[in-house]
């Protein structure tokens, strides 16, 4: 019997040992650390949005970044972004309070992850909560999920290259996201022929979609000035 | 002869003054909505766009000279053939009114010859309208505001295709425009020579096409089974063109339909025409 218990008390104390070798704050800030080490870049990006609604080619923009959140777009035709974690930086979710704990290790693509989850403190965010799968090796997040308060939910899975032998940014990232059902305004563009009449049918359908960014040809801390980004900043 | 024909009923045509208030209406109205879009295009883009704005960030500008004409093409089809009507309702009638009729029909030409070329100057004239409306719009508008890519917001989807992939879009749109046009042309053409007074073929075709449009736009069971056969419903397919990928059976059989009515007109005008007892 006391050996039973005795096995018993040992698990427990892994239980709660396990955890506290996975400090989030620390994952977190060693994340940030790595993030720092990058001051600005500019990249070329292959745009493929992937939405039923929306039929666009694909597009080839170049985006310009420079810490702590200063994003600007250039492309020559028109180009449509997510609006959610364009500007994405791990310094975001360190900006405002917020509770960080471990939830579990998960094997991601064949990378062992640790899943962290953040919850913003205080009601000023719009993320409700945020789960991260953080690559502990390199310092690296390769998945975020979040639940926002206006646009549902988002997932954001990248992928990495190494930059200069020495950055690691994301070669690959696509977005999947809630849209929020969408109407369209069909008496300014005349329509009224049998497509509209399908709109009932279909109005309640709650539309997702998918955004996969595909970057080339990365300039890291070239030392990008701020006039750039007075042009227009995309927030 | 028909040519010689053709150019003596296009004199005829373009001597009367009612002629130029279709290019004159197009010259007015076209750079009043540039001018409108100019300032206020912007404010409508962001309306017509809200929904999508709420997930992305557009780069770059969508308010170009292919959208300003897209927007005028699809608020003048529907208008265009009240003015067409003027001129084709006047074709055979307009020589009843004259009493010219007889002394017509006494040169050494075959009434098909008279009706065929009366038909081709009326066809003439549709064609010269929407191309003055493709100038206007589209070459001005271009002019204006640049090129670009090309929205277009359906009741179910967004297209917005690229700026090179535009313009053959468009000549084919205009070019089915016209052909729909051609159908009011062959429509006024038809009560034309059933009447001896140009105002009722204006009148009686611009009522149909009233009827018609308002019978395609209500969505009532009743009506859902006349639908597929107004012509009108088939006018405004010129959108299909603008469709990614194209939907080629429904060009084909809009095209064919319209075809169809517009030989059927002719040819009942046609035959209406021969029989006819000259009194005038």
């Amino acid at each position: 019997m006391n050996k039973v218990f005795l096995i018993l008390l040992i698990l427990n104390a892994f239980n709660y040992v396990t955890p506290q070798s996975h400090n989030p704050d620390e994952i977190l800030k060693r994340v940030t650390e790595t993030f720092n080490m990058i001051q600005d870049y500019e990249v070329d990006v292959l745009i493929n949005v992937n939405v039923k609604f929306l039929k666009m080619p694909d597009r080839q923009a170049k985006i310009f970044y420079k810490q702590p959140d200063k994003i600007f777009v250039e492309s020559e035709g028109f180009a449509l972004l997510p609006k959610q974690g364009l500007n994405f930086s791990p310094l975001t979710f360190l900006k405002t309070a917020h509770t960080a704990l471990f939830d579990r290790m998960e094997t991601l693509n064949g990378i062992n992850t640790t899943v962290i989850k953040v919850i913003p403190s205080g009601n000023n965010s719009d993320i409700i909560l945020s789960t991260l799968w953080i690559d502990e090796s390199r310092n690296l997040i390769m998945k975020i999920e979040s639940s926002t308060k206006p646009d549902g939910s988002i997932i954001i899975e990248f992928q990495y290259s190494k930059i200069d032998d020495t950055f690691y940014l994301p070669s690959t990232m696509i977005f999947t996201f809630d849209v929020d059902k969408v109407s369209f305004p069909a008496g300014i563009t005349g329509d009224m022929n049998s497509e509209s009449k399908k709109k009932d049918e279909k109005d309640d359908i709650a539309k997702h979609g998918k955004v996969t960014i595909t970057y080339s040809n990365y300039k890291v801390n070239q030392g990008l000035s701020d006039e750039l980004f007075k042009k227009e900043t995309v927030d | 002869m028909i040519i010689t024909l053709v150019r003596i009923e296009l004199l005829k045509i373009f001597k009367k003054w009612r002629t130029y208030i279709g290019f004159i209406a197009i010259s007015i109205l076209v750079p009043v909505i540039h001018t409108a879009m100019y300032y206020e295009g912007q404010k409508s883009l962001d309306f017509m766009t809200r929904d999508l704005q709420q997930s992305f960030v557009f780069v770059g500008n969508l308010l170009n000279g292919y959208f300003i004409s897209y927007i005028i093409l699809n608020a003048l089809t529907i208008h265009i053939p009240f003015l067409i009507t003027l001129v084709a309702g006047d074709l055979l009638a307009g020589e009843a009114t004259a009493g010219t009729y007889r002394i017509l029909l006494t040169r050494p030409v075959s009434r098909f010859q008279v009706v065929s070329s009366k038909f081709l100057a009326g066809f003439i004239y549709t064609n010269l309208l929407v191309l003055w409306l493709a100038l206007m719009s589209l070459g001005l508008g271009l002019l204006i505001f640049g090129f670009g890519e090309l929205i277009v917001i359906r009741s179910e989807t967004i297209i917005i295709l690229d700026a090179g992939d535009v313009l053959w879009r468009f000549m084919l749109a205009y070019g089915f425009a016209t052909l729909g046009m051609s159908v009011v042309c062959s429509l006024a053409f038809l009560f034309s020579s059933l009447v001896e007074n140009a105002i009722g073929p204006i009148i009686s075709t611009m009522a149909e096409i009233i009827i018609f449009i308002i019978i395609s736009a209500l969505n009532i069971e009743v009506f859902k089974s006349i639908q597929p056969y107004l012509f009108v419903n088939y006018i405004l397919n010129w959108r299909e063109f603008f469709n990614d990928p194209l939907d080629f059976t429904r060009i084909v059989e809009s095209t064919s339909i319209l075809l169809a009515h517009l030989l059927l007109f002719f040819g009942t005008a046609v035959y209406i025409f021969k029989k006819k007892d000259i009194l005038t």
